[in-house]
């Protein structure tokens, strides 16, 4: 175990190092992640002065959930970018994969250290900014539970990307030419997570309550901290399943991956 | 003039050929069509009308959104850098034909596949589950085909610039993602621009991304009226005259130092 992690140690130290080669472009692409960002919240803050509000929530409320969700998806993409599905699905196309499956290393640590977005910084830092400035517009009544339960949310949220990450990059090995639907799990469950889960349709909102259980994970602990009421009639547990969701998320896309690499057949390049 | 419709053509049918590509991407445009839709469902709440679009044009702009961005390309374009950095430009210099039409004409034959394939079929798709605003009238939907075709040109003659910066440096990767999330941002295609406070519209005019999007899409919806339509045109063609010009200029200033590696 201990070998393990010095190994992911050193795996991740190489990768730091080469990204910090050139350091102009390194902090260049820092400041490009941190204003995709920053940019698409802009684009839903700076249109509030005409609407006033999203389907009853303000501007605040929106900006803690959508906050949070930047915030873990970067620290997320952080650790599991070697799970991207972008990037493993070329990983695999040109036969890399399998130089890996050749090392006697366990092939999840190797595909974890085997990248380490480190600009993604610019998106972590633009998320913190969201939500501190979120936790001012917002009048929150603070306990010991919420601030807990705030660290919690990020964690089972990064856990829970990378869970689809992990999916995303299982399906790449089946249809390596496909990566832009897989989009939709990775890009597309971020979107749907840092909006509040009331605005989607009702096929859409039940697919992520009870398939993929990501309105645990920002919308019930949110509900819970900004003490608003529950428009679905949840038990009053619902928003303390956070933690439960993203490990739950983690460990069926660590199966699934599992699955994918029994089943792998190289694509003979 | 042959020339290009023949590269046109060669494209055109290498394009067609990316099945998968199509289908995913296809795919991909419906969920986020509709996750947009239902975030401007939820902005509009109990309003009716904002900035002049309803509820109902603000529907048809995500669906139009989704439609139009395999046809208009604007978020990622690095071909032509690569040839920079692999060296086929040496080749493609020599050909007798002008450097941007050579480009240009392999573009239009990518549009063409895109319009067709994607376009076309998100917009069918969303008539299904959304009831969405459709032009009338033969002068209303000649101004948005010719907006449409102008949109692509300033889309392109921009791609081309800034893709002309790899001649200067040994990774413009940074540099063009950079321009390509302002596109984003600045053409509209997040939020329509009019929904924007003043001082971003502003900005946003300064700059040729509006051109790309947002302009076809008033136009389609009918925001522009009248002579507010033909100066939107004049615009859009202003713009590419603009951007036509200074890739000529730099092109030239380009391949002065220019150095090909053999290999």
């Amino acid at each position: 175990m201990l070998q393990t992690l010095q190994l992911y140690r050193r795996l991740i130290g190489v990768q730091i190092r080469s990204q910090m080669q050139y350091r102009l472009s390194f902090f260049v692409e820092i400041a490009g992640t941190g204003l995709i960002a920053l940019l698409e919240y802009a684009s839903l803050a700076l249109v509030f002065a005409r609407f006033e509000t999203l389907k009853g929530w303000t501007l605040g409320q929106v900006a803690f959930i959508f906050g949070l969700a930047e915030l873990s998806f970067g620290v997320m993409d952080l650790f599991f970018s070697g799970f991207d599905p972008g990037y493993f699905g070329q990983f695999v196309r040109r036969g890399r994969f399998d130089q890996l499956l050749l090392r006697p290393i366990n092939i999840t640590l190797q595909v974890l250290g085997s990248k380490f977005m480190l600009r993604r910084i610019g998106k972590i830092a633009v998320g913190v900014g969201i939500v501190v400035s979120a936790v001012g517009m917002n009048p929150i009544d603070w306990t010991p539970l919420k601030v807990l339960l705030t660290g919690t949310v990020v964690v089972s949220q990064v856990a829970f990307f990378g869970g689809l990450f992990i999916i995303g990059a299982t399906i790449s090995f089946w249809t390596v030419e496909s990566i832009e639907a897989i989009n939709i799990f990775t890009y597309g469950g971020s979107m749907m997570i840092s909006h509040p889960m009331h605005i989607f349709p009702t096929i859409l909102r039940n697919f992520f309550t009870f398939i993929v259980p990501a309105i645990f994970l920002n919308y019930y602990p949110a509900l819970y901290i900004l003490e608003l009421p529950d428009p679905f009639n949840m038990p009053a547990f619902a928003p303390f399943l956070a933690p439960l969701a993203g490990l739950w998320m983690l460990f069926m896309a660590l199966v699934i991956w599992r699955f994918g690499i029994r089943h792998y057949q190289s694509t003979g390049t | 003039m042959r020339l290009f419709w023949e590269l046109t053509k060669i494209s055109f049918q290498r394009h067609l050929t990316y099945r998968a590509a199509t289908v995913a991407g296809l795919v991909t445009n419906f969920f986020f069509g509709i996750l947009r839709a239902s975030i401007f469902v939820a902005l509009y709440d109990l309003q009716t009308e904002v900035e002049g679009i309803t509820l109902q044009g603000a529907i048809t702009y995500a669906a139009l959104g989704q439609a139009l961005i395999g046809y208009l390309h604007m978020f990622s374009w690095f071909e032509l850098m690569n040839t920079v950095y692999t060296g086929d430009i040496a080749s493609d210099l020599l050909k007798p034909m002008n450097y941007f039409s050579f480009w240009l004409a392999q573009d239009v034959g990518r549009a063409l596949v895109n319009f067709l394939l994607r376009g076309v079929t998100v917009m069918i798709g969303y008539a299904f589950l959304f009831d969405l605003y459709w032009p009338s009238g033969l002068t209303h939907i000649s101004a948005i085909a010719t907006s449409m075709v102008l949109s692509l040109l300033v889309s392109f003659s921009w791609r081309f610039l800034i893709n002309l910066t790899s001649f200067w440096t040994p990774n413009a990767l940074g540099i063009l993602r950079f321009f390509f999330v302002l596109s984003w941002f600045f053409s509209g295609f997040l939020m329509p621009l009019r929904f924007y406070p003043d001082w971003v519209i502003r900005i946003s005019y300064l700059l040729p991304f509006p051109h790309m999007m947002n302009t076809t899409m008033e136009v389609y919806l009918g925001v522009l009226q009248g002579p507010e339509i033909v100066l939107a045109l004049l615009n859009q063609v202003l713009w590419i005259v603009g951007l036509v010009a200074a890739g000529q200029l730099v092109l030239r200033m380009g391949v002065r130092r220019l150095v090909i590696l053999g290999g």
